[in-house]
């Protein structure tokens, strides 16, 4: 139990920083040509990727060859703080780098590992994840879209939702049923489909704020042939590796999102002062405790991380991602929306450039207004809130599931 | 920052823990709470145990381990409710005597012969915050107080009092400490809700006090300062015991919830009865995350000047932790809760208690937003 790293991590760090400092794209080329979806990669976001991959800062804690430096634990995660600070992403892909390609290389075959996973950590190519369909949220099992196996193919029917980023991604990891006749998790495998075969159509889904960018999508499979050497890990194991798929996800996601909610912070108390003149003097006691609130909530959710860290990294599993999740979704809403209340009716004046674009960054972007809106996707979506505590009565607290209907 | 305990601490937790399984069962609590017991043994034997010197310096006679060990012990003493002197004598008088260097006191806490308090509440609870007691200056270093201290904890049995004074009638006049000791003053025992958490006015008036019993100077250079990382000292133990009873009342409510059948099924298997769970839990874990934090800036001594804001973090937070554990440890477990034959209501009591003294969650973030500069 202490407040500082020892002497190897901060040398690290301080390696990592003047590298950083060497190669990253600066503001203005981000600026330029910003990444619009999770799916698009621009010309400098490529560049980047491989600029990190070749240096060994892709993904520290990977070997060289597969763009890390065997880093420890500890030092990724001050790699994801550092970077989270700098204000550079480390892919504008965030599903293809933190999901598809470990997924791939956890369970793929050699020919799947180099066709995709290395290309995604090359900035060759980004990744798509068709998990959610309409009737399938939540409850993912429930997943209808059909593949069915033909001589050396097998054939896509079916429909995804809220796909992230499909509407610009060179392939997709698709969650399939394979065999309708078994219990649902039972029957479900997963495919590498690339997004340019014939009877794929992605419709765009614009979102509640800033609708000229959408990310989400809608992504319908019609009789798509997809070459059977394309099935990822065993048929009809494809539970299992969506458990494990979702696990990088959760795994050290919290750091940009912890990192995100320090930001948000520092920027509601460099307007409070002000914002808080501004009010009647009756009501000003009330504003300030509802900011001391979220700033209290906004450094548990790092305290939190933290320790479900250092839980992990000393061999114990960690069934904080679900709290962490939660606690940090739920924070960055509630930090945006004191925010906002704080502003009264100017809250509701948005537009300007505000907005750049970028998907992939947990940075605070837009008004606080706008920002309380789009802060719903990470209460939505990966899980809602509600399923999260679900899983934290069932799996941390020990409570009976709720009795399944027959 | 690292915010888990390691191999000794984890080792320590648990010797602990099963010593006080065997050493303060709920039928000890039930015997003070019902005056047909006391818990001076449970007291003797954790002074065998060398707990009062645990957190104390070496060259103090203690054992020099630490805060951290100290809060291990304040966090398995608030589990099992234990009625002892030591969160006021070990949290509250030792590291006032440590910042003002007074060895011979703190030596005879580490052998466990003398108990002791800190003074600082007056009047009201919400006037906790501003100090009128006075020791005015009568010559040769001596002083004489004047004012009344209340809601001290343990201060009708403590054998030394620290008691938060200003140097005179002049509002401008600093802070200083006093130390006095039990004979000298009248305390008026309190009737409490938690008799295992006993509080007691004294009457300080006309009481003098020698020079060396002056512990820090009114008004002397970083005086208000010093006495501040005390009091944070003081409020991140109470927040540890605080979180570390919310804890036992969800671990209770969890245990009951999956006991306890309705409808053919255990009422924990309701999303309703789930959700509310989780929800504590989160608040459990919000508040223990951040009082470990506020108490490494305490075992770390760190003067960057952010160890008072971490305090207050971790005591509003032990706050809002408390309000969801009573509430809902008491709702969810129905009738047999709010009878006086179950041991709930010791945790109920215990924390509700520690969640109000030395700062409620609102005057702790009223406290942290003035640290940002933030007043209506």
């Amino acid at each position: 139990m202490r407040l500082q790293f020892d002497d190897s991590v901060e040398a690290f760090r301080a390696e990592l920083l003047e590298w950083l400092a060497l190669n990253r794209p600066s503001a203005e080329t981000m600026a330029a040509d910003p990444s619009v979806s999770t799916g698009h990669a621009p010309e400098w976001a490529r560049r980047w990727t491989r600029t990190m991959f070749d240096a060994g800062w892709l993904v520290p804690g990977w070997p060289p060859e597969l763009g890390g430096r065997n880093a420890t634990p500890t030092q990724t995660l001050v790699y994801l703080e550092e970077l989270a600070k700098a204000g550079v992403p480390r892919t504008t892909n965030v599903q293809g780098l933190g999901i598809v390609a470990p997924s791939i290389i956890d369970y793929g075959s050699e020919a799947q590992i180099r066709d995709y996973a290395m290309r995604i950590l090359r900035g060759e190519a980004t990744a798509c994840l068709g998990m959610s369909e309409p009737d399938a949220g939540s409850d993912l099992a429930a997943l209808r879209t059909r593949a069915v196996r033909d001589g050396d193919h097998f054939v896509v029917d079916g429909q995804k939702v809220w796909t992230s980023g499909a509407n610009y991604a060179d392939f997709c990891f698709v969650f399939c049923r394979t065999d309708p006749d078994v219990p649902k998790h039972k029957g479900i495998s997963i495919l590498i489909v690339d997004m340019d075969s014939p009877g794929i159509t992605v419709r765009p889904l614009p979102e509640i704020v800033h609708p000229e960018h959408p990310d989400l999508n809608e992504v319908f499979f019609d009789g798509v042939q997809v070459p059977a050497d394309h099935l990822v890990g065993e048929l009809n194991a494809g539970w299992a590796m969506a458990n494990g798929s979702l696990a990088h996800e959760r795994g050290m996601v919290w750091v940009s999102a912890v990192q995100g909610i320090s930001e948000a912070m520092a920027h509601l108390h460099e307007e409070a002062p002000d914002r808080i003149d501004a009010l009647p003097p009756d009501e000003r006691a009330l504003a300030i405790d509802r900011i001391t609130q979220v700033e209290i909530d906004a450094f548990a959710a790092r305290c939190l991380g933290y320790r479900a860290f250092a839980k992990l990294a000393r061999g114990g599993s960690a069934p904080e991602q679900a709290l962490m999740k939660l606690f940090t979704s739920e924070t960055r809403q509630a930090v945006a929306e004191v925010a906002a209340a704080l502003q009264g009716p100017d809250a509701l004046v948005v537009g300007g450039a505000s907005f750049d674009g970028h998907q992939a960054i947990d940075e605070p972007q837009g008004t606080w207004l706008e920002q309380y809106f789009v802060s719903f996707a990470n209460t939505i979506s990966a899980g809602t809130s509600e399923i999260q505590r679900t899983i934290i009565a069932e799996r941390v607290l020990g409570l009976p599931r709720e009795p399944r209907p027959a | 920052m690292d915010l888990e305990l390691d191999a000794d601490q984890l080792e320590l937790r648990d010797h602990a823990r099963a010593f006080l399984a065997d050493a303060c069962p709920p039928s000890l609590v039930r015997g003070v709470y019902e005056g047909t017991g006391t818990a001076d043994g449970l007291w003797k034997s954790m002074v065998d145990l060398g707990w009062p010197a645990l957190g104390i310096d070496v060259a103090d006679d203690g054992l020099g381990q630490g805060f951290i060990a100290e809060a291990v012990l304040v966090g398995e003493l608030g589990r099992v409710v234990a009625p002892t002197p030591y969160l006021a004598t070990v949290t509250q008088l030792a590291p006032m005597l440590a910042e003002a260097g007074a060895h011979d006191v703190l030596a005879r806490i580490a052998a466990g012969t003398c108990t002791g308090t800190l003074a600082v509440h007056e009047t009201t609870a919400k006037a906790s915050r501003h100090i009128t007691a006075q020791a005015i200056p009568i010559g040769g270093g001596r002083r004489v107080l004047d004012g009344t201290k209340t809601h001290v904890l343990d201060g009708a049995t403590a054998d030394e009092v620290a008691v938060v004074v200003r140097g005179g009638p002049d509002d401008e006049r600093g802070l200083g400490i006093v130390l006095v000791p039990r004979e000298a003053f009248d305390a008026e025992p309190l009737i409490v809700i938690d008799p295992t958490m006993p509080l007691a006015t004294l009457h300080l008036d006309g009481i003098e006090v020698d020079a060396d019993r002056v512990l820090i100077e009114p008004g002397s250079p970083e005086a208000g300062w010093r006495i501040g990382l005390v009091q944070a000292h003081a409020t991140v133990a109470m927040a540890i015991s605080c979180v570390a009873t919310c804890r036992a009342i969800l671990e209770a409510t969890v245990e009951y919830a999956k006991q306890r059948h309705q409808f053919g099924r255990p009422i924990g298997s309701f999303q309703a009865i789930k959700h509310r769970l989780a929800d504590l839990y989160l608040a459990v874990e919000r508040a223990d995350a951040l009082a470990w934090y506020a108490a490494c800036t305490i075992a770390e001594q760190d003067r960057s000047g952010h160890a008072p804001m971490a305090a207050h973090m971790a005591k509003a937070a032990a706050g809002d932790c408390q309000r969801l554990a009573t509430r809902d440890g008491l709702q969810l477990h129905g009738g047999i809760g709010f009878t006086w034959e179950n041991d709930l209501h010791f945790l109920l009591k215990r924390a509700v208690t520690t969640a109000f003294l030395f700062g409620d969650a609102a005057s702790h973030r009223v406290q942290l937003a003035q640290c940002r500069g933030l007043e209506a």
